[in-house]
């Protein structure tokens, strides 16, 4: 079996004394889109926040791609290839959505026109708006701005951290079929989610955290034929 | 009062020291959209600047207006190590903390112009005055010509840089939404060093031109730091547009208050108009933010 992309080795820490998780273990693999579910307050936007830097790491560890990136400065991880699209506040607002796309490639030099024309390829829906201020756009229109933005520097991963939050069905469908477009195009992608139900129905591997630490983890189908992952929080939404 | 009378001792005047306030206010907002603080030795830097291309006049003999270019460059220094020694150590602490050492420092650089040159006013040339110019009716003379030409240059080379440079665009995304832009990898501190840099150009800028349209003296830049202000949250603070327009109507409205109160409550009308503001519209006329 090939090394993963991505490690998460028992992790422990939280933004100020109280650890907010406690022994977090997971792996992404090259080419697979991995989904982190769990009730309110498990840890999952935490761990993935753990892995940019943006979270005091007090114990395990991170490996990317044959690196130890534990503790590392987020500019520092955004360089080795691993973009970040947080939930809120994602876009620059009173900037246009290519001048979003341009801040993506702020680390970039040289021909950018072929990561443009993949962006605009992936969300044929900007290429129209590219002129528009992202902070008139819709909220699903922004979330493609965001996830444009980080594509921009062609990472290795891709954080998406509740994508679909304040998305109708209809966007949350959209945002999930890119989601599988960009992973095609060679990506990895760890993604937070609190429609469990969509999000393992739709990734490749699943992991559910409870109280900051790892539940249970398996392919998304086994995951959903799991009458514990069922009853834990699944149960609610039929 | 006839027409002419209205445009050249009215209009003409409010329109000049419209703009000149203008400059101030982008500073203002710049500094306050990047760095998130209300600078209070704004004034006093755009005293320094107005004194700096006084010494460069005084040492070189060259013209005043040649002597600005000089005296931006040097101003920009001075604004670099007042950020490197005063503001730096301050930059993850509350805010309010910043605004009392820029306090401080308005004071500091204030006795050092006291200490260099005096608390006398002056001027940059003496002697010669040049006949004024009439265009028809409108008077209009070459310094004020001159000074509408360079706000209007500086105003368009800063928009050009802040939209078409990629540096330009980091101080946009950093204004804008200061942790996405650490996410795209922006070095927030080559940023914050840039702002001072142009910060200080547009202070040498302003303080040159206040000058150069009245007299140059120590108090200058303290008197005209709350009518800066106004400016800068009447148009919308952290947008360069609303500081234009503020400067606009700020200078303006002083110079026309004339018409309606006595001459000795026109310093107040920038008062009046930033009370107003901050009651009934406190994110100014172009929505900026809220300082």
């Amino acid at each position: 079996m090939s090394t993963p992309l991505l490690t998460l080795d028992a992790v422990r820490g939280g933004y100020g004394e109280a650890d907010i998780l406690d022994g977090v273990s997971l792996h992404v693999d090259a080419g697979e889109i991995v989904v982190i579910v769990g009730p309110n307050g498990a840890g999952k936007s935490s761990a993935m926040k753990a892995v940019f830097g943006l979270l005091t790491v007090r114990g395990g560890r991170i490996e990317f791609d044959g690196d130890d990136i534990t503790g590392w400065t987020p500019d520092r991880i955004v360089r080795r290839g691993i973009c970040f699209v947080p939930q809120v506040d994602n876009v620059f607002r009173d900037m246009s959505v290519h001048e979003n796309l341009e801040m993506g490639a702020f680390l970039r030099r040289g021909d950018l026109s072929a990561a443009y024309e993949r962006v605009y390829a992936l969300f044929p829906d900007l290429r129209d708006k590219r002129r528009t201020l992202a902070g008139n756009l819709s909220g699903g229109q922004r979330q493609m701005v965001a996830m444009g933005r980080a594509l921009m520097l062609e990472p290795k991963l891709l954080l998406l951290d509740e994508p679909t939050a304040g998305l109708s069905p209809k966007y949350m469908e959209q945002i999930f079929q890119i989601t599988r477009d960009v992973r095609d195009a060679g990506v990895a992608i760890l993604l937070v989610e609190q429609h469990a139900k969509q999000a393992l129905a739709f990734c490749d591997r699943g992991y559910v955290l409870t109280t900051g630490a790892n539940r249970c983890d398996g392919s998304g189908a086994e995951l959903l034929a799991d009458p514990e992952v069922v009853q834990l929080f699944l149960g609610g939404q039929g | 009062m006839d027409l002419y009378e209205f445009i050249n001792f009215h209009l003409i005047p409010g329109l000049l020291l419209g703009a000149i306030y203008a400059l101030g206010a982008i500073g203002v907002t710049l500094v306050f959209g990047i760095l998130r603080f209300a600078h209070l030795a704004h004034g006093d830097l755009l005293t320094l600047g107005a004194f700096l291309a006084l010494g460069v006049v005084t040492f070189s003999g060259m013209d005043p207006w040649f002597a600005l270019p000089v005296a931006m460059l040097l101003t920009a220094g001075a604004a670099l190590l007042i950020d490197a020694s005063c503001y730096d150590y301050l930059r993850e602490r509350p805010k309010i903390l910043t605004v009392m050492a820029s306090l401080g420092v308005a004071l500091m650089v204030r006795a050092v112009v006291q200490m260099g040159w005096g608390t006398d006013p002056t001027t940059y040339s003496t002697g010669i005055v040049r006949p004024t110019e009439y265009f028809g009716s409108v008077l209009l003379r070459e310094r004020e010509l001159l000074t509408f030409a360079a706000v209007i240059l500086i105003v368009v080379a800063l928009e050009a840089f802040l939209r078409l440079t990629r540096w330009g665009r980091a101080m946009r995304a950093m204004s804008d939404n200061p942790d996405l832009a650490r996410l795209c990898g922006v070095d927030t501190r080559q940023v914050v060093r840039l702002t001072w840099v142009i910060v200080g150009m547009l202070c040498a800028a302003a303080g040159f031109l206040l000058g150069i349209n009245t007299e140059v003296w120590a108090m200058m830049g303290w008197w005209a730091l709350l009518p800066i202000f106004a400016a800068a949250i009447l148009g919308g603070v952290g947008r360069i547009d609303g500081a234009v327009l503020g400067g606009l109507v700020i200078g303006l409205a002083e110079e026309l208050s004339v018409l309606v109160v006595p001459a000795q409550y026109k310093s107040a009308t920038a008062f009046v108009i930033l009370l107003l503001v901050l009651l009934f519209r406190p994110r100014g006329i172009l929505k900026g933010k809220v300082l």
